[in-house]
């Protein structure tokens, strides 16, 4: 271990080898630092030391007793040894302990083969039990949850499980009960256990207990071929293992990164790949005759497409439009934007197919301002509209850090956050006040709301402030007007201002062209072009707008008024069904390459597995298409396409962070007039309810909707809604509700609750079953809503 | 035998209520800190002088103990451990019972010493009377002025606080108490920092056992030399084979012998003193040669074991020291924290043993394997609670080997 210039150091002789270490250092840190390996249990390097399990006992000369070396602090002239008799008996006992009870299913468990308590017992051990009594018995598995199985009888209560939820994620998922040897980790009455991150429990359980549900049983360690690649969920880009078994995916593990992830993961990550291996997946193109898709050849299915295209050209530039990006590699932007800019010349490109025209979204490029890391460093953290956990979970383990070295958290929501307990100044209120909460908290002294001159200056006395503008602020109403307050706040407090916004590789779409340039539309533009017949081909690949765009009416009219409807995909997705060609494609872990997080780093992908029947990469339909109309794209090499875009883009360079440009707001007015008022006042005064569109983590869209475990998690769709109201509505708990507007209804689950506030009822999207897109409209951003509860078909159902 | 200085508080009768307590000079002592005659340091140099050490298990100087406290942390706490639950102590019980106001007035005195304005008692779920008594003199000394905003009309401020526990040995473990006084399942943490640098919510705080504060003024009261001129004094709790078990107070250094058969009334007849815990379950057992050994620190310290809490409990040769033993191992694997795995597993696995042996299936090979896991057990467990185990199992296979010979025995001639 490096000492840092001028920290003090302690020399120690350990196993007769001398070590110099930082002070503070343990005693079990400095022997890992010079290589001698002292068994542990409970100790975890990113926790601070537990002292429980009592494995990594040592000798210390003067000392009577043998210490616990994870917990002992290493001091000069300490001389230890770590492996002599009394030690090893000391350790042969501990490990006999562990193991009375522990029972002896290790031929089953999904741990074994990389098990610590295996591997321990093996080097450690004693060959036989003596232990003749009957072992302590538990109901085994039991189930926490859609992901998570727990297993009393393997547990040794290391108390990592329950550290992790204490200490790493604050969501305090997994507790202790009971006491003494009938002690257990559970959660409160054995309810599913309520995390975002209980992956990683089970990632550093050293034993069997904490089991994958959707992993369990389906392999060996050895059997899998770790494939090391980056996850593309939410746009964080955590580095992942992909254990890949048979040519499929089983299990998706945390890699070390610590500028990013560094060890951990979120559940969505955890168990986000079971889509790669769907059985619904397209295997061959599709074009439509007749009214339906049906399935053709590669060689017709480009033809149509190139006769399309060609067809457009020849009546004239700037007629046909793409959207798209968030699924494609960074490689595969660029091909897509050299491919529609340079041979089908249209500057009509966009990766931003859930962005509002009302709001700010559009207005400003999208990403982190500074490193992750330094985000963990700050010592202010505003999150305007930016629910953390549900959209960068992982980011969040960063901001407790920096919460547990007394950072000051700062929220600005229209929902009560999950992780409201470590939220310093709240300012909860409804959707269409945002604006004006920021803008009074620019004000600073002036504002006129006391609590908001507290949190103001709160903010102004930071040194290291991050201000986070999430989605839903940047869609809210007055969206322009909070954007522009955000960054006098950040001025003022000479702090960062970071856009949150952005989900897969839409950073890397941003950076490599898919965003228009040259006079080009953005993505409410090309829709509304479309709508009036003034694009002939609409081109979608790694996206599905006709989900994800805020108003599916004007998807729905794009879809109507564009004569060809060209769509890449893995699934037959809304967009896909509606297309005039489906051309199958590869998703990112079958792709080699390179996609672009939040902060703008370059990470690599790995083509973890192989595609389905005739499914190809998205550059390679392109190339495809470029040679269709005369132009050769040739990248002989993945270094000659690396060249090109580095031409392109300077600093592009993969593992490195190309920082995105600190935010310019635009002062001026927008290319659009501003939101307008909901057009629909009646429905207002009638319900007093207004909609607020949130985002969740757990989800059922084209991905998440075919992995197991997050469908699951993601539960049936819902919206949120105050007790108040719900008492005023006759609304019960878990009933089901008609959601209505001027522009649609859906029927969804209603669920009471205080984390929204009275008079705003809250819907998560990401359920691709329920179109809740329908009940808003362009440019209208607030909408009134009414719930009417549904009675229970059957009289004397369940209420 | 001598008069009392501590105990007699207790055992006055009325000493419950205030104006009696004051009648008696009470509050004195309090008083005259609060008003500043004498200074912190002059406090704790009475302590000092006194030799006063810890009387709930660890004998730690309080005096030191005292001065350990920062005098300048802006929050300071003094928590009263009063979560008696050593096997066969019940001394502190009988002051909180009798002398309420002592221990408030012991309270007053540490918290205006290491400048705390609040003292949590943490009590003994078990012990509702003592509840109810200390809570009504703590009214009495709210309404009065004594406890409260203003210490007897001083700028001074303390507020004591009396919590319940829910029922766990381990709370008596100050790290562990702390825990449970912040909400959380009471396991010991991990020293350093000790409670004097970062103890409930993470300030500094002063932990003292009831009848640790309760000679607290007694010694400003008389002085230390006086005070030590009573031994200095300590109070036994004497139980289990005697005449006439009880608390007594006697000087430090008495022997075990003039515990039992001056202080105690003797074994009753014919009965012979087979062996005693000096200091608690927990404390290593004395056998018949060492009945002459003196009751203190040191001393017991020497011959393998300690004076813990000050409790004896004595057996007589009609006691089966494999059912004692086995009793007390029991006790230990009810109140195991969990935490740590010798504690944990190795108190379970011993009852397992200890329950097979008295069941009259013993096997020759249990007697080395019960001293295997104690030895397994002995400095490995994370706090003192497993670590209790071991000394009196080993002397008792030591001492009493032929007792268990006789268990297995019987199971050898039946054949199982």
């Amino acid at each position: 271990m490096a000492a840092e210039p001028g920290a003090r150091t302690v020399t120690l002789t350990i196993d007769g080898r001398r070590v110099t270490v930082p002070e503070g250092t343990t005693v079990y840190q400095a022997a890992r630092a010079v290589g001698v390996e002292i068994p542990i249990f409970c100790y975890h390097d990113r926790m601070p030391p537990l002292g429980a399990c009592r494995m990594c006992l040592v000798k210390v000369e003067k000392m009577p007793k043998l210490q616990a070396s994870c917990t002992l602090p290493a001091a000069d002239g300490m001389v230890v040894d770590t492996h002599g008799p009394e030690v090893r008996a000391g350790q042969e006992a501990i490990l006999e302990f562990l193991l009375i009870n522990h029972p002896l299913d290790c031929p089953i468990c999904d741990k074994g083969g990389e098990c610590p308590l295996q591997d321990q017992t093996f080097r450690w051990g004693p060959g036989r039990s003596r232990f003749t009594e009957p072992k302590r018995d538990f109901a085994k598995p039991v189930s926490l949850g859609p992901v998570l199985a727990l297993d009393r009888e393997r547990c040794i209560l290391c108390w990592r499980c329950v550290r992790f939820g204490e200490i790493i994620a604050g969501d305090d998922a997994l507790k202790g009960f009971q006491r003494g040897f009938a002690s257990e980790i559970n959660t409160a009455f054995t309810q599913p256990v309520a995390s975002k991150f209980i992956g990683n429990t089970i990632a550093i359980c050293p034993v069997g207990a904490l089991t994958s549900r959707p992993y369990r049983f389906r392999a060996r360690p050895w059997d899998n071929r770790p494939v090391p690649s980056t996850c593309t969920h939410c746009g964080l880009g955590c580095a992942v293992w992909l254990d890949v078994r048979d040519n499929q995916i089983l299990r998706t593990r945390a890699r070390e990164e610590p500028a990013v992830n560094d060890i951990w993961l979120c559940d969505r990550g955890f168990f986000g790949h079971d889509y790669v291996s769907a059985k619904d997946r397209l295997t061959t193109p599709l074009v439509r005759r007749h009214g339906r898709l049906e399935e053709t050849s590669w060689g017709e299915a480009l033809d149509l497409v190139a006769a399309h295209l060609r067809a457009s050209m020849a009546r004239g530039p700037g007629r046909v439009a793409f959207l798209g990006g968030a699924r494609l590699s960074n490689e595969e932007a660029w091909v897509a934007s050299r491919f529609f800019r340079q041979v089908v010349g249209t500057p009509h490109l966009d990766h931003r197919v859930d962005a509002s025209p009302v709001g700010a979204s559009l207005r400003v490029p999208w990403g982190l301002r500074a490193p992750i890391e330094e985000i963990g460093r700050a010592d202010v953290l505003v999150l305007i509209g930016c629910d953390v956990t549900e959209e960068y979970p992982v980011l969040w383990l960063r901001m407790k850090q920096a919460v547990d070295r007394g950072a000051t958290l700062v929220v600005v929501h229209a929902k009560r956050l999950e992780i409201h307990r470590f939220v310093r100044h709240e300012h909860l209120v409804r959707h269409d006040r945002l604006a004006a909460t920021v803008e009074d908290l620019a004000r600073g002294a002036e504002a006129a709301d006391p609590a908001v001159v507290r949190t103001a200056a709160s903010i102004a006395a930071g040194a290291r402030v991050h201000i986070l503008v999430g989605r839903g602020a940047l869609d809210a109403p007055g969206g322009p007007a909070l954007l522009r307050a955000a960054a006098r706040l950040a001025a003022r407090a000479k702090g960062t201002l970071h856009i949150a916004r952005g989900k897969g590789n839409e950073i890397g779409a941003q950076r490599f062209g898919l965003i228009p340039s040259d006079g080009g539309w953005n993505a409410p533009e090309i829709l509304e072009a479309a709508a009036g017949g003034r694009l002939d081909v609409l081109y979608v690949a790694g996206g599905d707008p006709a989900t994800a765009v805020t108003d599916r009416a004007a998807w729905e009219a794009a879809r109507r008024g564009v004569g060809f409807l060209v769509v890449h995909e893995a699934f037959l997705s809304s967009t896909a069904r509606s297309a005039d060609v489906v051309l199958p494609a590869l998703v990112l872990p079958e792709k080699p390459g390179t996609v672009t997080n939040l902060e703008g780093r370059t990470l690599p992908l790995a083509a973890a597995v192989v595609g389905p029947g005739q499914a190809r990469s998205d550059d390679a339909i392109f190339a495809s298409l470029a040679a269709a109309l005369g132009v050769t794209f040739s990248y002989g090499t993945s270094e000659e396409l690396l060249e090109e875009m580095r031409a392109a883009v300077p600093d592009f360079c993969p593992g490195a962070v190309s920082p995105i440009p600190p935010v310019s707001v635009p002062a001026g007015a927008a290319r659009r007039p501003e939101a307008l008022p909901d057009e629909d006042p009646g429905r207002a005064e009638a319900s007093g309810l207004w909609l607020a569109l949130t985002e969740q983590l757990f989800s059922q869209g084209v991905m998440t909707g075919r992995c197991r475990g997050i469908t699951d998690l993601a539960g049936a769709p819902h919206c949120l809604i105050h007790p108040s109201d719900a008492a005023r509505l006759g609304v019960r708990d878990r009933s089901l509700v008609e959601l209505a507007t001027a522009h649609g209804a859906v029927v969804l689950q209603a669920r009471t609750s205080d984390v929204t506030v009275p008079g705003q009822v809250l819907v998560p999207r990401g359920y691709d079953a329920v179109p809740v897109h329908a009940l808003v409209r362009w440019p209208h951003p607030a909408a009134a809503v009414s719930v009417r509860p549904i009675l229970p078909a059957a009289a004397g159902g369940a209420p | 035998m001598r008069e009392s200085i501590i105990l007699k508080w207790a055992r006055t009768p009325g000493m419950e209520h205030l104006e009696e307590y004051r009648r008696a000079g009470g509050y004195e002592a309090a008083r005259r800190v609060a008003v500043g005659a004498w200074t912190p340091d002059q406090v704790i140099e009475l302590l000092i002088a006194s030799g006063l050490r810890g009387k709930g298990g660890a004998g730690f100087p309080t005096g030191q103990k005292w001065k350990f406290i920062p005098r300048q942390a802006p929050t300071t706490y003094v928590v009263v451990n009063a979560d008696e639950g050593e096997p066969g102590t019940f001394k502190d019980r009988t002051l909180l019972e009798g002398c309420p106001h002592l221990l408030i007035e012991g309270i007053l005195i540490a918290a205006m010493t290491v400048g705390a304005t609040k003292a949590y008692i943490y009590l003994r779920r078990e012990f509702h009377r003592a509840r109810r008594v200390l809570e009504a003199a703590l009214a009495q000394a709210r309404a009065a002025g004594v406890v409260g905003e203003r210490v007897f009309g001083t700028g001074q401020a303390v507020e004591i606080v009396v919590h319940t526990g829910a029922g766990a040995y381990i709370a008596g473990e100050e790290s562990a108490l702390l825990e449970s006084l912040e909400g959380r399942r009471a396991l010991p943490r991990l020293r350093p920092p000790f409670p004097a640098q970062a103890g409930l919510y993470g300030q500094p705080t002063l932990v003292n056992n009831v009848e640790t504060l309760c000679h607290v003024p007694v010694i400003l009261t008389l002085g230390p030399e006086r005070y030590r001129s009573y031994g200095p004094p300590a109070l036994f709790s004497v139980s289990g084979c005697v005449v006439r078990p009880g608390v007594y107070e006697a000087p430090l250094g008495v022997t075990l012998r003039a515990l039992v058969f001056d202080y105690a009334g003797g074994l009753r007849p014919g009965r012979r003193f087979v062996a005693a815990f000096p200091g608690g379950s927990s404390s290593m057992l004395l056998t018949a040669d060492q009945l002459d050994v003196p009751m203190d620190y040191d001393s017991l310290r020497q011959v393998g074991s300690m004076l813990g809490s000050a409790a004896v409990i004595v057996l007589d040769d009609a006691a089966d020291l494999v059912e004692v033993i086995a009793r007390a191992v029991e006790f230990y694997r009810d109140e195991s924290c969990g935490k740590c795995t010798p504690c944990r597993e190795g108190t379970v696995w011993l009852s397992q043993i200890f329950e097979r042996i008295l069941g009259g299936r013993g096997r020759v090979e249990d007697l080395h394997l019960l001293e295997s896991i104690a030895q397994g057990m002995t400095g490995t467990c994370f706090c003192p609670l497993g670590e209790s185990v071991p000394p009196s199992l080993v002397a008792s296979l030591r001492h009493f080997r032929g007792a268990y010979e006789r268990h297995i025995a019987q199971a050898v001639v039946h054949g199982r």
